[in-house]
């Protein structure tokens, strides 16, 4: 049942790079320049000291070298000014996109289409939620903008040098073959690898994490060797991925070395064969040998930061991916005629050919109350979703009023029908936002606990020091299974719609909660039209009629009392409870 | 390199932080040693360049002898290829030192837990031992892994400053007592600098929670509204994780000049003290640039040794939160005087509750509330001492092992592990296909079904992949396929329905004939199928006997099993 969500390709991941760029070209034209006029203050010390190292071979004042050493400071403070302001321009920016971007990404999280969210489960939503966008948080905050630099210095350092002579292309140029090849493969099997490596740790992570929140289990089932050789295998793995990335960087390494030092010793050996014949002083060629030492240190982080790059922008591609999952429904504008939920002939199916429901036919009345009682995997559960409108029918229809429930846009949907399952999520913050959530935030407090009231939990809530203001969640006060659930039943009130479906609402609790809770349950449904997925048979025999799903078919559907004297299976089970 | 994982860990000194740390050290000294030996070549070869540069210029460009320059060129060459060999061979040792000690720690937290067992959770939150595995085996790791280079660093710029010393006093002084200075000048600034770091990144974590939040409570969301003040609550946010970026980028903007200025500072000064001496013909141009070339490379030690320093304080904090678990004891010891427990079929007492185990039936414990009966079992499986005997001797005197293989205990936090389904089912090695049986009997056949690998399956962590129904019938397939002597179930059926129960209720009582076995539940489904049912009120035994006699015998019972409106239900009949 779990489809991954989509990743966004490449192409879209420029355009929506491109697009954000777009709406910046101030910021970015001022952070730019800064980092090339601080380059350009850098480049003046090998300069500088060329000229010295020429001055002190043709003899010289202290007072010239004074001079020298003091035009040194004075570059080096306009290029401290510089970087300062440079930095604070690019981290200020960067801090920006990176709050449009996760912001983007939320909302889109926010807009999926409800069928993706119920089907996808939330692991892999989870994962881009936290992974990625802290990966892109690192490569924004800091690999883009050390890679910006790098690349700003190399190409400065690179003119620098050509302005002393242009021959220093040469040696330079003989460096960037070797160095074009070694990247060329090791970027081919960096990320990859990297990837590799990072799952081996996450795999021992999980290991561990189950041994440790199953340790009781461990010692109960006498499991200790077989958790022990576990994790002794999940390192075994991971040391196989880190000897794989170690034997890249075992090649690469010293082959960019080895790259970077051609151009340092072709460059002492050009420039000392050209001042022998008089084509170049020595100043220059000082400055020359500096310069393309200098060169080393950018061109290296350059190349060390982009693998980090590739790992950035997978992120980035997974957190775009979230807006490109289709609609599924099309509001067609439709309005139902009254109140009344009809499933026909519906069929349906998770993995194409393998359907779970084959040819449903359900009439609901309006107040009517159903319960549905079948063996787990019948397809109740996928009934239910479909007859809240999460899915639409492979064929057949399920229609509100005689409209598709998937005719209806999202918000009209939620006045007609809601889906209640056993999650029941509390939200972080305080009572009141986890109700005013399902109306508006002007809510007035006695709405609000008027619906609280109505599932009977006005008393407690009121009894809290701060009352609907009381914080709960992770970090808040810790709510019962039982409260928690009322809250969510309490949304319901608010959200006052004709139809519920209750997807084994109360099989978590404990039963004696279960009973007090089917009290509160009894205010909501009042007047309402209600499918119960009913684990226990309590609601079955409350219903006014129960349906019994079994293999995806309703295989007997009447009263309680007409399926007890029918004598069929769900005879039996109302026997064995009751014997 | 090593073969690692090691076969064992080995017995950790953790009986303080610095203990750990030493004996991590000296558990993998000679790689250590061998990493450290390759960092100093490494650095001094790097520290030559400068030397080499300026003698070529010096014999070879200015003394007009392109022999001369062909020879330096070649030894600056050779020195590259060491520094770059040694380079590589330094960093293979040191991602071997970082790899021994990293993995290390995870064996031996994975061993202390299995050592701890239900014990763990009582004595430490699960998350801070959690956090060993995803934080701290890296700054352990790091603190080795940067002994090398911290080494390489320390010998260079001693090396460095000799070689400036033998030139002149005062240049080698400058290095010597300067560079340790610029060290101290950044010092200032570097802790508001943390301050504003953490403040952005608690921040962050606080985003990162709403952003989960939406997620985990999306179903919600979607279903019944509240997109737009969750958006909202979620940039406004965002936006103060920005306002407190930019206050970090503020003095981060600082601090990164400063690494420009100090050391440019300090290549001024050398540079300028070195012309004067130069002018003065006390070195020559090529020593000239070579000063150059020495006081840009001293930057490198100079951030290795802030580097090291800090990694070392983020390992110790590591190493006292590892040595708090590492130091732990089990709460049930295992001083068991017996070599072996009683005879099989023999009898379990509770004394505190009064609950009788009778050898070879089925006993259903009810209570209100439900803890109680797990309560009992918690004693009577020994996870919590208590006045207990068995077969008439006391169960603390049996030894744990024994105790454990043949009395398993299945509750209500009992986790499936990940892997492949079939490793987790396992049986008596005599009866191999007793795994059909249980799953049978756990009404789990259609679990096994919707999986299109079956046995070969391979589960989720802790278990994820399956619904809650699912997940519990595998968990008590899991404990029948064990066929232990006693088995104690809690709650078994809670979260299956009313159908599926029924099966098991049938199929469990039939697979355990003959067998020990304790359901605490309160499900009539179950309890119309136990041998005999044992009622307990606060805590004690109040009344047993079989379902049908206490539903008509015990109101308190029937209370408890029925719904009280199930009254009209038994009038009807």
């Amino acid at each position: 049942m779990s489809d991954a969500l989509p990743i966004a390709g490449g192409s879209d991941v420029r355009r929506y790079l491109r697009g954000l760029f777009g709406r910046h070209p101030r910021a970015i034209g001022i952070a730019l320049a800064l980092h090339v006029l601080a380059a350009a203050a850098g480049l003046a010390a090998p300069r500088l000291l060329g000229q010295l190292v020429e001055a002190v071979h043709d003899g010289t004042s202290v007072d010239h070298v004074d001079r020298v050493a003091l035009a040194l400071a004075g570059f080096l403070v306009v290029q401290t000014v510089l970087t300062r302001y440079a930095r604070y321009r690019s981290q200020v920016f960067g801090e920006q996109i990176l709050a449009e971007l996760r912001e983007d990404f939320v909302d889109n999280t926010l807009n999926l289409p409800i069928g993706t969210v119920e089907n996808a489960g939330s692991g892999d939503l989870l994962t881009r939620t936290s992974r990625d966008v802290e990966q892109l948080g690192w490569s924004v905050r800091w690999a883009i903008p050390e890679w910006l630099i790098a690349v700003i210095t190399a190409v400065m350092t690179l003119i620098g040098a050509v302005l002393v002579g242009w021959w220093v292309l040469l040696p330079c140029l003989l460096g960037v073959p070797p160095l074009v090849i070694a990247l060329r493969w090791y970027l081919a099997r960096a990320k990859d690898g990297y990837l590799w490596e990072g799952e081996t740790y996450s795999t021992i992570n999980a290991s561990l994490t189950e041994t440790v929140e199953g340790a009781r289990t461990v010692e109960a089932l006498g499991l200790q060797q077989a958790r022990i050789d576990r994790v002794d295998d999940d390192i075994t793995e991971s040391y196989r991925a880190e000897r794989y990335t170690l034997s890249l960087r075992t090649i690469f390494f010293p082959t960019v070395e080895t790259a970077y030092l051609i151009p340092t010793v072709a460059t002492l050996l050009l420039g000392g064969w050209l001042y022998l014949r008089g084509d170049a002083s020595l100043g220059e060629v000082t400055a020359a040998t500096l310069y393309v030492q200098a060169l080393i240190d950018p061109v290296d982080r350059m190349i060390s930061i982009l693998d980090e790059l590739q790992v950035g922008g997978a992120s980035l591609a997974r957190l775009l991916g979230v807006a490109q999952v289709p609609e599924d429904r099309v509001a067609t504008g439709r309005q139902p005629v009254d109140e009344k939920i009809d499933a026909a002939d519906v069929r349906f199916s998770y993995v194409e050919g393998r359907d779970v429901l084959h040819g449903v036919d359900l009439s609901v009345g309006i107040g009517e109350r159903i319960a549905m009682v079948g063996p787990s995997g019948a397809g109740k559960s996928t009934l239910g979703r479909l007859l809240a409108g999460i899915h639409p029918p492979r064929t057949g229809s399920v229609t509100v009023g005689d409209v598709g429930l998937t005719e209806l846009p999202l918000s009209e949907l939620r006045g007609h029908v809601a889906l209640v399952t056993q999650e029941h999520h509390v939200f972080v913050g305080t009572i009141r936002d986890n109700l005013a959530l399902a109306v508006d935030e002007a809510a007035t407090d006695a709405r609000l606990l008027e619906a609280l009231d109505s599932v009977d939990a006005g008393d407690w809530v009121r009894a809290l020091p701060q009352g609907l203001l009381t914080k709960v969640g992770s970090g808040g006060l810790e709510l019962s299974p039982a409260q928690a659930q009322q809250l969510a039943l309490a949304r319901l009130v608010l959200a006052d719609p004709h139809t519920l479906v209750l997807d084994e609402a109360t099989s978590l609790i404990d039963p004696r909660a279960a009973r007090h809770l089917e009290r509160s349950l009894a205010a909501v449904l009042e007047g309402r039209t209600v499918i119960a997925i009913a684990h226990r048979l309590f609601s079955a025999h409350d219903a006014d009629r129960v349906a019994v799903v079994e293999d995806g078919r309703i295989t007997e559907f009447g009263s309680h009392h007409e399926l007890v004297a029918a004598d069929g299976s769900y005879a039996d089970l109302w026997k064995s409870w009751n014997s | 390199m090593r073969k690692l994982p090691l076969d064992h860990p080995g017995q950790a000194d953790a009986r303080t932080p610095w203990r750990f740390l030493r004996w991590t050290i000296l558990g993998q000294w000679r790689t250590i040693a061998v990493a450290m030996l390759f960092g100093v070549i490494w650095m001094c070869s790097s520290a030559m360049v400068p030397a080499i540069i300026g003698k070529a210029i010096d014999t070879g460009v200015t003394g007009r002898d392109s022999g001369e320059l062909w020879k330096w060129a070649g030894i600056l060459s050779a020195v590259a290829v060491v520094q770059s060999a040694s380079g590589i061979m330094r960093h293979r040792y040191a991602v071997t030192n970082w790899l021994t000690a990293a993995y290390r720690v995870v064996q031996l937290v994975a061993r202390q837990a299995t050592h701890l067992g239900g014990t763990l959770s009582k004595r430490v939150g699960t998350g801070e031992v959690v956090a060993i595995g995803t934080n701290d085996l890296s700054h352990i790791g790091n603190a080795m892994d940067v002994l090398a280079r911290a080494m390489g660093a320390l010998v260079s710029f001693v090396v460095v400053a000799v070689i400036l010393l033998q030139t002149s006093t005062t240049l080698g002084l400058v290095v010597l007592l300067g560079v340790p200075f610029l060290l101290l000048l950044l010092g200032p600034l570097l802790s508001p600098l943390q301050r504003r770091n953490l403040e952005q990144r608690e921040m962050m974590g606080h985003l990162a929670n709403i952003a989960t939040d939406i997620v985990s409570g999306l179903r919600v969301l979607r279903g019944i509204g509240g997109e737009r003040v969750f958006h909202d609550r979620y940039s406004a946010e965002s936006q103060k994780v920005r306002t407190a970026g930019v206050r970090v980028a503020r003095l981060q903007s600082i601090l990164d000049a400063l690494q420009v200025f100090l050391p440019g500072v300090f290549v001024v000064v050398v540079v300028w003290l070195g012309a004067r001496f130069a002018v003065q013909g006390r070195i020559t141009a090529g020593e000239l640039v070579a000063f150059y070339g020495y006081a840009a490379f001293l930057v490198l030690p100079l951030r290795t040794a802030t580097e090291a320093a800090n990694l070392w304080i983020r390992a110790f904090v590591s190493a006292r939160r590892i040595v708090r678990v590492l130091a732990l004891e089990p709460e049930i010891d295992d001083t068991g005087t017996l070599t072996a427990g009683p005879p099989e079929n023999s009898e379990l007492v509770d004394r505190a509750s009064g609950v009788r185990v009778r050898p070879g039936t089925t006993t259903a414990l009810v209570s209100d509330p439900p803890t109680d009966s797990a309560a009992v079992v918690d004693r009577l499986g020994r996870f919590a001492d208590g006045e207990v005997t068995w077969g008439g001797v006391p169960l603390d005197t049996v030894p744990r092992a024994e105790t454990r293989r043949r009395i398993l205990v299945s509750d209500t936090g009992a986790i499936l592990f990940s892997g492949r389904l079939g490793d987790q089912l396992l049986t008596p090695p005599d009866r191999p296909g007793h795994v059909e049986d249980a799953l049978h009997a756990a009404a789990a056949g259609d679990v096994l079904d919707s999986l299109p690998d079956r046995l070969d399956a391979i589960v989720a962590e802790k278990g994820r992949s399956f619904s809650g129904g699912q997940r519990q019938r595998l968990i008590l397939a899991r404990a029948l396929a064990i066929d232990p002597e006693v088995l104690l179930l809690v709650e078994p059926t809670s979260a299956v329905d009313a159908h599926t129960e029924a099966r098991i209720a049938e199929r469990l009582t039939s697979l355990r004939a003959g067998r020990t076995t304790v359901v605490t539940t309160s499900s009539p489904l179950m309890l119309a199928r136990a041998d005999q049912v044992v009622f307990l009120e606060d805590g004690v035994v109040a009344a047993v006997g079989t379902h049908h006699e206490l539903l008509d015998s015990c109101p308190a019972y029937r209370a408890v099993v029925t719904r009280e409106e199930a009254d009209e239900t038994a009038v009807a009949r």
